[in-house]
């Protein structure tokens, strides 16, 4: 609680665009993470298709604005249109690939997202390709500090929603699956049907971060689609922490200013743009060393003392 | 004693399978592990060779200690193991999975061959086959040859006559006779008949506890005890079934 | 006709360079349960140092050797210090080897540039032979040559030699290989080393093919391997080699007829393939002792 205060007062601090800027993605990815989340941290699903969520809803959004002109109205229809696409899009794919075991689901996963990613490259027409396009936001929405506010709204939304959904029966299944899928089956759970809720869930949310993320960027091109996006949130939840959801937002913070602030220090040394790696190998510590990722460590330390 | 378990215990996942086993095994004999479905037979015989490795307790070959030591050594201190299931290798012919078992290619070895195949002479006739086409009870001379060829001191075989045909049973006693000349045997086995044939001594395991071992031919004038443990009812004085 | 000559030819070229990355894959996944998501990274790596030497020596038999190496390399050091910290740990394995994919990709960038770079083909084997009115380019003939060789000597390895004996059952039943006293562990890196250093090579000779190099052909040729391995089945190379062909035909006829189209054939065969015989066509079995 303490803490969206001190978020909320942000805009209050700094009037500076940039900051605004970086905090809105911030808490945007946050939420794509912690939808990713779901799946990898409480279900124990390692998806490579989650970005094509992502990149669902911010092609709504970009494209029935382009289309039908920036008013609140045809933005409700995005949202609209987006949910509904999301859940049929995870129901077939979910039922599809989750049938198999995790290595298939993963490669299956991969091989749809590239699908998505080729299909809205190829599709010029409508998404203009790998170079994208631009559009107006509605107006109530241009205002930075407006925007900001109701990103950080959404955030907790999504954030109360989801901690709903974990400690729900739904939820609690979901984590014994993660456990142990064996035993969840022994038990007489329906298993295949509780991933599929998890992908719903997890696939819903994302779009809407998609949707928020196009507002955001008021420009939309083939890279919310690519697998690179999946894998920025499977970093995330990682290094954050998997199965907290908080360690979502952390690995978003860390990721979204570490990008920023990089980048910065590439006019410095070179060796800056490529920052990802230090990330991968970040990842790949905590993999084998820290399961728990940022969260999970702290906690350790913690309990020790 | 060749072989000594002394309060071992397994965990399987979370489940306690082994809660306290000890049990001697005597040099030169054959010790048969009797028990209920699900008492920890065959995880008693995988613990030994490595497969569950013991949370608690200590087994000791020849003196030394198994604990801890990856599979693939435990066996090259002379223990063979044939699982319940066989393992034979169905895409290799009966050769190769004869030539894979072989640790060294010497005289020796090549003459433990010709004592499987003389024991065993389907395999002869089968050699350059697939495992696959092998029958039941092939598979399981395969699977005990396989353990065989190598100097091995001590063999576990695990419920070799399950699926068998009787003849085949008795082929496997007397196999099984003539090997425990140049090797111990551990043996579980759920056929009683074909135990008390050719078992010298007994232990039996219920609810991964031992709960009594000593001589066969004790065990079979104890019909107390093989009612309760085995559920065996009828007079089995005579020792003699097959 | 000639279009169809030409077709064939190189469908069953890109076959036989999908093989190479997906052999590599399938007998490491067979073998060792492990699904390298970082294959195709190495089969980049093998690309672009071979193209390194190549224009500094001008000569492709060192770009080949090198290329293999570098896989090589890559693929033992990752199995020391990675990969068999995580065996019989499926998920782990694959968020570990997609970590090492994002090194491996970032870092091939990092020193090599993230453009696209042309290659050439050797003049040696540039060019291509008439007859009548099919044209026959010799490079493809040249990488299915490479390509059946490859088929034939891992073949060989596997049928004749005790590693590949080993193989053949760890493939089947890892557990009783290890109960008969053989240190599997060892194997697999040697497996992992072989595979990787076959992906490599994969790399070496896609680069001429398609005349140019990008820190994207990794992941690209990565995602058709693993539909190869789905389809074929883990653990087997008859499998990978059926299926690295029907898919490379399948790629490039479909590309022929509707280019937006070929990629979702090949996924489409390999939701099939898993919706029947999730073991691909030749599988071993997936459901091994760990």
């Amino acid at each position: 609680m303490v803490l969206v205060l001190i978020l909320a007062a942000i805009p209050l601090i700094t009037s500076s665009r940039t900051t605004l800027n970086l905090w809105t993605e911030i808490y945007i990815l946050g939420v794509f993470a912690m939808s990713y989340d779901i799946l990898l941290g409480y279900t124990g699903i390692v998806s490579f298709g989650h970005a094509l969520f992502f990149g669902t809803g911010a092609y709504m959004t970009g494209i029935i604005i382009k289309n039908t002109g920036p008013t609140l109205s045809n933005l409700l229809l995005a949202v609209l249109g987006t949910l509904f696409l999301a859940v049929v899009i995870s129901l077939i794919i979910g039922y599809l690939s989750l049938r198999v075991k995790d290595v298939y689901y993963a490669m299956i996963t991969l091989a749809f997202a590239e699908l998505f990613f080729i299909s809205a490259e190829k599709w010029r027409s409508i998404t203009n390709g790998a170079d994208g396009f631009s559009f107006q936001v509605p107006s109530f929405l241009q205002n930075r500090v407006v925007f900001y506010y109701g990103i950080l709204i959404f955030l907790v939304l999504v954030v109360l929603l989801l901690r709903r959904f974990i400690d729900s029966p739904v939820g609690r299944v979901l984590q014994a699956i993660r456990e142990n899928e064996k035993r969840a089956e022994f038990l007489g759970y329906d298993v295949l049907k509780f991933k599929l809720i998890s992908t719903v869930v997890a696939g819903v949310v994302a779009s809407l971060a998609g949707i928020a993320w196009a507002l955001q960027q008021r420009f939309v091109s083939t890279g919310v689609m690519a697998v690179d996006k999946t894998i920025d949130a499977l970093l995330m939840t990682t290094i954050g922490g998997t199965g907290t959801l908080y360690g979502a937002l952390i690995g978003s913070g860390l990721t979204t200013m570490a990008k920023n602030q990089l980048a910065g220090f590439a006019k410095f040394n070179p060796i800056f743009e490529r920052w990802y790696i230090i990330f991968g190998l970040l990842y790949i510590l905590i993999v084998l060393f820290f399961p728990g990722g940022i969260i999970g460590t702290w906690n350790r330390i913690w309990t020790k003392k | 004693m060749i072989l000594q378990l002394s309060h071992v215990q397994t965990f399987i996942d979370q489940f306690h399978i082994l809660q306290d086993v000890t049990l001697e095994v005597p040099e030169g004999e054959v010790t048969v592990i009797l028990g209920r479905n699900g008492a920890g037979k065959t995880t008693t015989l995988r613990t030994i060779m490595g497969l569950t490795p013991p949370s608690g307790g200590s087994v000791q070959f020849r003196g030394e200690q198994l604990n801890g030591l990856p599979p693939y050594a435990i066996a090259r201190k002379g223990i063979g193991f044939v699982p319940e299931d066989q393992g034979i290798f169905s895409n290799l012919t009966v050769e190769e999975n004869l030539s894979l078992a072989m640790r060294k290619k010497d005289g020796a070895t090549r003459a433990r061959l010709q004592f499987v195949l003389n024991i065993f002479p389907d395999l002869e006739y089968k050699l350059k086959q697939k495992g696959e086409s092998l029958s039941g009870g092939q598979k399981q001379m395969l699977a005990i040859g396989r353990a065989l060829v190598n100097d091995n001191r001590l063999l576990l075989i695990d419920e070799p006559s399950k699926g068998l045909a009787p003849i085949m049973v008795e082929k496997l006693a007397q196999a099984i006779r003539e090997i425990k000349q140049h090797t111990t045997v551990v043996l579980v086995e759920q056929n009683f008949a074909l135990a008390s044939a050719v078992g010298e001594r007994y232990v039996i395991i219920d609810d991964g506890h031992t709960v009594r071992e000593g001589l066969m031919s004790e065990l079979l004038q104890d019909r107390e005890l093989l009612g309760r443990y085995l559920g065996i009812k009828s007079n089995l004085s005579n020792g003699k079934v097959v | 006709m000639d279009i169809f000559m030409n077709l064939t030819l190189s469908g069953l070229s890109t076959g036989m360079m999908i093989f190479l990355l997906a052999s590599g894959l399938s007998l490491i996944f067979g073998l060792m349960g492990v699904l390298n998501f970082a294959h195709g990274s190495i089969f980049m790596w093998g690309a672009y140092s071979g193209v390194w030497i190549y224009f500094r020596t001008q000569s492709f038999t060192l770009a080949i050797l090198t290329g293999m190496m570098m896989g090589m390399a890559l693929g033992w050091l990752a199995e020391r210090t990675i990969i068999r910290r995580v065996y019989g740990r499926p998920i782990d394995q694959i968020l570990i080897t997609t970590g090492l994919m994002l090194v491996l990709n970032e870092v091939l960038k990092a020193v090599f540039g993230p453009n696209i770079i042309a290659v050439p083909i050797p003049p040696l084997l540039a060019g291509s032979w008439e007859l009548g009115r099919i044209i026959i380019v010799k490079y493809r003939v040249f990488t299915i040559f490479v390509g059946l060789v490859v088929a034939a000597a891992v073949h060989l390895i596997l049928t004749r030699t005790r590693v590949g004996m080993i193989v053949r059952a760890g493939v089947q039943n890892q557990e009783m290989v290890q109960v008969l006293g053989i240190n599997i562990r060892q194997v697999f890196s040697l497996v992992f080393m072989f595979g990787a250093g076959l992906a490599a090579l994969g790399g070496v000779m896609m680069a001429p093919a398609i005349g140019a190099i990008n820190p994207g052909m990794g992941l690209e040729n990565q995602m058709l391997a693993f539909i190869v391995v789905v389809i074929g089945g883990m653990g087997s190379i008859l499998g990978s080699a059926l299926a690295s062909v029907l898919v490379g035909l399948a790629g490039v006829y479909t590309a022929w007829f509707l280019p937006e189209a070929a990629l979702a054939v090949n996924v489409l065969f390999m939701t099939v393939v898993l919706l029947i015989k999730p073991s691909g066509l030749f599988g071993m079995g997936g459901e091994q002792n760990r």
